[in-house]
């Protein structure tokens, strides 16, 4: 029993931080489903990011801790309740306010489930596994939600959640109650103040790793045109990366400041390696992706231990973690969406010019060229805003069997081009990401430094 | 494990994996993986033609037609190629830099001795012109000798480039028959005319 009620509040942590990014590879079948626009998808992503990041503090005060169980169960039906609502939206409106409803429910849900895992395992193993919940939660999100919306649809990534959190609510409410925790008084509290620069580089990752979590799954589906269940298994690189992360800091045990350094440095240079593919192959995303999972399972659960290292309350100080992580992702989808956006526009001139350069230069007759060209030509036009899917051009092209091969490798060929520039459209996001993380390791730089200089203090 | 190794030995990994996985990515040619560049207009190109005969030609003076145009509007020959098929109707600098962009595309394949006998136009011509069966019969009587000393491709082009209506063809860049035809009707007009012109000489 004890068990099974630790592992389902452990899946609810999972499970609110993996909605995080859960619903990014079904964004577009919701953009045809909901009749909605880009900008308002994009908004079933951030209202979640924004509510969980808003609310996560005050969800940790004083008042509201004092009763975790209630607080935990309350939350978690919360969220069970609007995860049911979200899978029967039945328009764009109604699904962002049932994700606000969500992370609201989520907030509660996280910061009550601390207290109710210290409480079932101890203070060292609770807040461990709790964030360890939190970091393979945020990494395998894109990979559940993919799969679950290439096996059924969208909506079964809401569905699935509920029966897990239904669950939970009984398993938050059988928990034992916590003693209140002797360092609670309030001179105490009041001398905890939160960790701004774990928090700050927490952020700063945080908006780095929305470009691999969310630009990648959309390179992958919206750009290099594989289908949700391809690119999930891709993407779940990042969280079995994650998962090595541990064994490695255990095996080589550096300093904490130094783990969290290596971690941004991993997560900017594997951001560099998705700005440079050589090619479309999903092969030259698999290194790339291992280093921000190896960043993100060394940084992620490590700030957070920091930021709540010995400073009580723990709750309110794990709060701030949340907050700091996903406003993070809200500022990192604020910067990046309109740069890959505008890229992505500014990508259609040369991708339409490398087009008609090969069907101008294709060893086809003049005939077949024109009426390929004009295919070509309606396609893309009904197509403009999106990335085309040319093959409607060429299935009603008819040649001449000896002009088949040539018309299957222009057909290739042009693709290729796609390709291209779709990569090159998204270049300047992952090098801003890269730039965010790097940004991070500066923070930790700084942290570290003035860390020292108050340790210095405080022995003379 | 000694507190150095401890200090140096996870950034030291993650430096070295960051480096070999950017270092192959850019080796691989991770830095180029970039759309086809059009290529500068006004640099001479080879063209070639998988079709023979007129309709071979043909692309082949578009080819190097349009690309002269393009290199006189100072655009790049594909940016052209959209901008006429995109455009409702062409501009005057449009129609007059193609018409001269042809003309100069004869010149050239003149200069590189790659055109054909004008019998072996004047041949297909004649398969597809609506043209009054006498006057067909007899220009079929002449021998190629004949007609290829008589009729220069070169002049028969330039003529059929004059008699073209290059505002209606590009104004309808989609019908490829259209401006096969129109080519044919223009070379068949350009026989006949440069064939009254040597008999008016003549007499």
């Amino acid at each position: 029993m004890h068990r099974l009620v630790g592992l389902l509040l452990t899946v609810t942590v999972g499970l609110v931080l993996a909605d995080s990014a859960i619903v990014t590879l079904a964004l577009p079948e919701m953009l045809e489903e909901l009749d909605a626009t880009v900008t308002e998808v994009a908004w079933v992503l951030i209202s979640y990011n924004l509510v969980l990041g808003v609310f996560a503090v005050p969800a940790a005060l004083k008042r509201v801790r004092a009763h975790p169980r209630l607080l935990a169960a309350v939350g978690i039906a919360v969220f069970a309740g609007a995860s049911a609502w979200c899978a029967a939206a039945p328009t764009i409106e109604v699904l962002i306010a049932a994700r606000c409803l969500q992370a609201l429910g989520g907030a509660f849900a996280l910061v009550g489930a601390l207290e109710l895992m210290v409480a079932l395992w101890g203070e060292r193993r609770g807040v461990a596994t709790w964030v360890t919940a939190g970091v393979v939660g945020t990494a395998a999100g894109p990979v559940a939600g993919g799969l679950l919306t290439e096996a059924i649809s969208w909506q079964a990534i809401f569905v699935a959640q509920v029966p897990f959190a239904a669950l939970a609510v009984p398993a938050a409410l059988a928990v034992r109650p916590v003693p209140a925790a002797p360092a609670e008084d309030p001179d105490l509290e009041a001398s905890h103040r939160p960790v701004v620069g774990h928090n700050v580089t927490q952020a700063l990752l945080g908006a780095a790793l929305t470009a691999a979590l969310f630009l990648l799954v959309l390179l992958l589906v919206q750009g290099w045109r594989h289908s949700p269940a391809v690119a999930a298994l891709t993407v779940s690189v990042i969280p079995v990366a994650a998962l090595a992360a541990r064994p490695l800091a255990r095996l080589l045990r550096p300093p904490p400041d130094v783990e969290v350094a290596a971690g941004c440095l991993l997560v900017a240079g594997g951001l560099v390696g998705l700005a440079l593919p050589p090619s479309a192959d999903l092969w030259w995303t698999v290194a790339p992706q291992a280093l921000v999972g190896l960043g993100l399972g060394l940084s992620v659960d490590q700030l957070t231990y920091r930021a709540m290292e010995g400073r009580q309350p723990r709750a309110r100080h794990a709060a701030w973690t949340i907050s700091a992580r996903h406003l993070g992702v809200v500022v990192g989808l604020a910067v990046l969406t309109p740069v890959f956006t505008a890229d992505l526009l500014a990508a259609e001139e040369p991708a339409t010019e490398a087009i008609a350069a090969l069907v101008i230069d294709a060893p086809l007759p003049p005939g077949d060229k024109v009426s390929l060209a004009r295919a070509l030509g309606e396609h893309l036009t009904e197509q403009r805003g999106q990335v085309p899917e040319l093959s409607g051009a060429f299935a009603d092209l008819e040649v001449a069997a000896e002009d088949e091969a040539a018309v299957s490798t222009l057909e290739a060929d042009l693709d290729d081009q796609l390709d291209r520039a779709v990569s090159l459209a998204f270049r300047d996001s992952y090098l801003i990401g890269a730039g965010l993380a790097l940004l991070a390791l500066l923070t930790v730089g700084v942290t570290a430094a003035a860390g020292a200089v108050t340790r210095r203090r405080s022995v003379a | 494990m000694s507190p150095l190794l401890r200090l140096g030995a996870l950034p030291g990994l993650a430096l070295a994996l960051v480096a070999g996985v950017a270092g192959v990515q850019v080796a691989a040619g991770g830095g180029d993986f970039r759309p086809l560049q059009p290529a500068d207009a006004c640099v001479d190109r080879s063209v070639t033609s998988q079709a023979d005969g007129i309709e071979g030609l043909t692309e082949q003076l578009v080819l190097l037609g349009v690309d002269d145009a393009a290199c006189t509007l100072d655009v790049s020959r594909e940016a052209l190629t959209l901008e006429l098929a995109q455009q409702d109707e062409p501009t005057d600098a449009q129609v007059d830099a193609v018409r001269e962009g042809l003309r100069a595309a004869v010149q050239e394949l003149a200069d590189d001795d790659a055109l054909p006998p004008s019998s072996e136009l004047v041949d297909e011509a004649l398969d597809s012109a609506d043209l009054n069966a006498l006057v067909a019969a007899a220009i079929r009587a002449l021998p190629d000798s004949v007609i290829d000393d008589a009729l220069p491709t070169e002049d028969v082009l330039l003529r059929a480039v004059d008699e073209l209506d290059v505002r209606a063809i590009l104004s309808d860049l989609d019908d490829a028959d259209a401006l096969n035809t129109a080519v044919q009707e223009a070379v068949v007009q350009a026989v006949r005319d440069e064939l009254t012109d040597r008999v008016r000489n003549l007499l």
